[in-house]
């Protein structure tokens, strides 16, 4: 518990450095965004004007009112109003986008750890056999491949060729979100070719990872204690070296969450998917700072809650960690 | 009535004898034959001992190959070429032939040109990022490790931020401020959030090295520490730091890649990233000009494949098990037929 804590703590830290971050990169950039707004209306502006662009980006009064105010919008979740989508406020739309990233990385990871978990368990069980020495480089070398290529050519050939999956968005317009079979089995259509390219791109890491781990495990003592002890096989495989080697992959998880939460955006683009990244793209090209900040806030809780439940999985999968 | 016939007891000797026999005992020479174990050549015990396991391991140096052919394209691939990489060079979409080797894009400009050109920019920014983030997770990792106590807490605290940030969309923040981000900005900015991985290892290697006896009797010799760090717990860490940077230069070209594929890269700079951005919003592949596409994508792939096979020669020189697992195959088929029990690893 003890532990837990330890760790909490840790990442309410680490949202504090994500939040002053993000207030100080604006201002150490030469011109911040409302002074870019003002200088685009070229002395246009009367003093009125000016100072309420300046509030409404929160770059009035000193330094140290700014960040105050900027850390109390942050903890109500109020990131102000799109410039975009005006004037729907920022977080509606990053909520909306955040879940439809959700829905497609969500399941893509999912998948990629379980696929390369398990090749990599195989692997490194006939370690030095057929399946090691061919699938291990080549799933490694996938995972190097560029996401915007693998997306752009499953794009071509089943979208724009074949015609197996549609152009795009996460489901057919006309029907409205619920729970019900029709609509999740066209949520799932629309997702089948993104969470693909971002499968075929990251399971090979988990392939590796799993596998080095797990190599190193199979020459301890407890393993030759337990073949001693006739164990079986499946026995060894799966309840005493994988259960061990999985606590680091488990870590790594989490850390990667950000990451890919992140990198889904080149995926969105091709697929013309409504996530987060879409949405920071479109944010991108019309300089609207506040989404964009914001989902850099979103994200970083994001990945802090992985964290902590990886933590919280660690403890549960070893015993060690219930003592500190 | 006594048995007349009485044989001795056996000796170990003996046994050993037998046992040989039995084998038919084939000479090294044989065995490393079938095994198709190779010894290694010469020249290469003048080297050290893990730039030795380098070059002698197939994958590593196959990786070094393909890149040095790259980086080689790259520098000298612009000589042969009388095109401008930014200026239209003939008609837009013109299919690879004589006058244009990997054809034109939509805008008239002269591919192969392009991706001499922007190989250049992509391979600098990927191993400027990566060899900045290495060399500050070695600095930061050796100094948590070795000073330990409240320097380490700093540290690590430090560390463990970087590691749980995202990164990218730290980096889009960023970009999206800077008026045009062009490869130099992503390259800072990817330097400044990747050093966390080499960072950590090098720390664990660090902490577990310290303790050593040829650690403690520097100390004890009254070196300096500087100089401990410098001599005697550097070296140490090169192979965990030739890790840090091929990972790190891999994040950095596909990052690059990525950022300027959603088009956050500054249009006008010329990199593998570009090149793919101009083909997805000029429709390469929907018109059918694949020539636009393929050879930024091939590029970028290969890279990523050449730095990979580096990278698990690397893994096979800081964790020795993993070199031996690949052998282990050939091992156990050996036995199998000599009719002996393969289940001994």
């Amino acid at each position: 518990m003890i532990y837990i804590l330890r760790r909490v703590a840790f990442y309410l830290a680490a949202f504090f450095v994500a939040v002053t971050l993000n207030f100080f990169i604006p201002r150490i950039m030469p011109g911040d965004p409302s002074a870019r707004i003002i200088a685009s209306f070229q002395g246009r502006l009367n003093d009125a004007q000016v100072e309420a662009i300046r509030a409404s980006y929160g770059t009035t009064g000193s330094l140290w009112e700014q960040y105050i105010g900027y850390v109390g919008q942050v903890l109500r979740m109020d990131f102000g109003i799109s410039t975009v989508q005006f004037p729907e406020p920022t977080s509606s739309l990053l909520f909306y986008g955040a879940t439809w990233t959700l829905v497609l990385v969500g399941i893509a990871i999912t998948l990629a750890f379980l696929i390369g978990t398990m090749m990599g368990i195989h692997a490194a069980w006939n370690r030095g056999g057929f399946f090691d020495s061919v699938f291990t480089p080549i799933n490694v070398m996938l995972n190097a491949f560029t996401p915007a290529v693998v997306a752009l050519l499953l794009f071509y050939a089943f979208s724009l060729q074949l015609q197996w999956f549609p152009l795009g968005r996460a489901h057919s317009t006309g029907l409205v979100p619920s729970w019900d079979p029709q609509f999740i089995g066209n949520v799932l259509y629309h997702a089948t070719l993104p969470v693909l390219s971002i499968l075929i791109v990251s399971f090979g890491g988990w392939h590796l990872g799993m596998r080095n781990v797990m190599i190193n495990l199979l020459n301890e003592d407890f393993v030759i204690l337990a073949r001693a002890k006739g164990l079986s096989d499946r026995r060894i495989r799966y309840r005493y070296v994988a259960r061990n080697a999985i606590l680091p992959q488990i870590t790594s998880l989490a850390l990667s969450v950000g990451f890919l939460l992140g990198g889904a955006l080149v995926t969105e683009q091709v697929f013309n998917y409504p996530g987060l990244g879409k949405f920071t793209v479109t944010a991108i090209e019309s300089r609207d700072y506040s989404f964009i900040q914001a989902q850099l806030l979103l994200l970083t809780m994001s990945a802090l809650v992985a964290n902590l439940l990886s933590d919280i999985a660690n403890v549960i999968l070893d015993p060690r960690l219930r003592k500190g | 009535m006594a048995d007349i016939t009485h044989t001795p007891p056996l000796t170990l000797l003996d046994r050993l004898d037998e046992a040989a026999i039995a084998s038919a005992a084939p000479s090294q020479a044989e065995l490393m034959r079938e095994l198709r174990i190779k010894g290694r050549p010469g020249w290469t015990s003048k080297l050290p001992p893990s730039l030795a396991a380098f070059v002698t391991n197939p994958k590593g140096m196959t990786g070094v190959i393909v890149l040095l052919g790259l980086i080689l394209f790259a520098l000298l691939g612009p000589v042969f070429s009388e095109y401008n990489p930014q200026r239209r060079a003939g008609k837009p979409h013109v299919a690879p032939g004589y006058e244009h080797v990997m054809g034109t894009t939509r805008m008239g400009k002269d591919v192969y040109t392009q991706l001499a050109y922007g190989g250049r920019m992509s391979l600098a920014v990927g191993f400027g990022a990566g060899l900045a983030a290495a060399l500050i997770g070695l600095a930061v990792g050796i100094s948590a490790g070795y000073f330990g106590g409240r320097i380490d807490d700093v540290l690590t605290f430090l560390v463990n931020v970087v590691l749980v940030l995202p990164g990218l969309p730290l980096i889009i923040v960023i970009a999206s401020l800077v008026d045009s981000a062009g490869p130099l900005v992503i390259g800072i900015v990817l330097a400044l959030t990747g050093w966390g991985w080499p960072a950590r290892t090098i720390r664990t290697q660090t902490m577990s090295l310290r303790t050593r006896e040829f650690i403690l009797a520097a100390e004890l010799m009254g070196e300096k520490k500087w100089r401990i760090i410098l001599k005697e717990i550097f070296p140490n860490m090169l192979s965990f730091f030739m890790g840090g940077l091929v990972l790190g230069t891999i994040a950095a070209i596909l990052a690059e890649a990525a950022l300027s594929f959603i088009g956050l890269g500054d249009s006008n700079a010329v990199t593998w990233g570009t090149m793919l951005y101009w083909a997805q919003n000029n429709m390469a592949l929907q018109v059918g000009a694949w020539w636009e596409i393929w050879p930024p994508a091939i590029a970028i792939m290969l890279t990523g494949a050449a730095l990979v096979m580096i990278n698990f020669a690397v893994d096979e020189i800081t964790n020795p098990q993993l070199k031996a697992s690949r052998k282990i195959g050939r091992i156990r088929r050996f036995l199998a037929r000599r009719g002996r029990s393969a289940d001994v690893f």
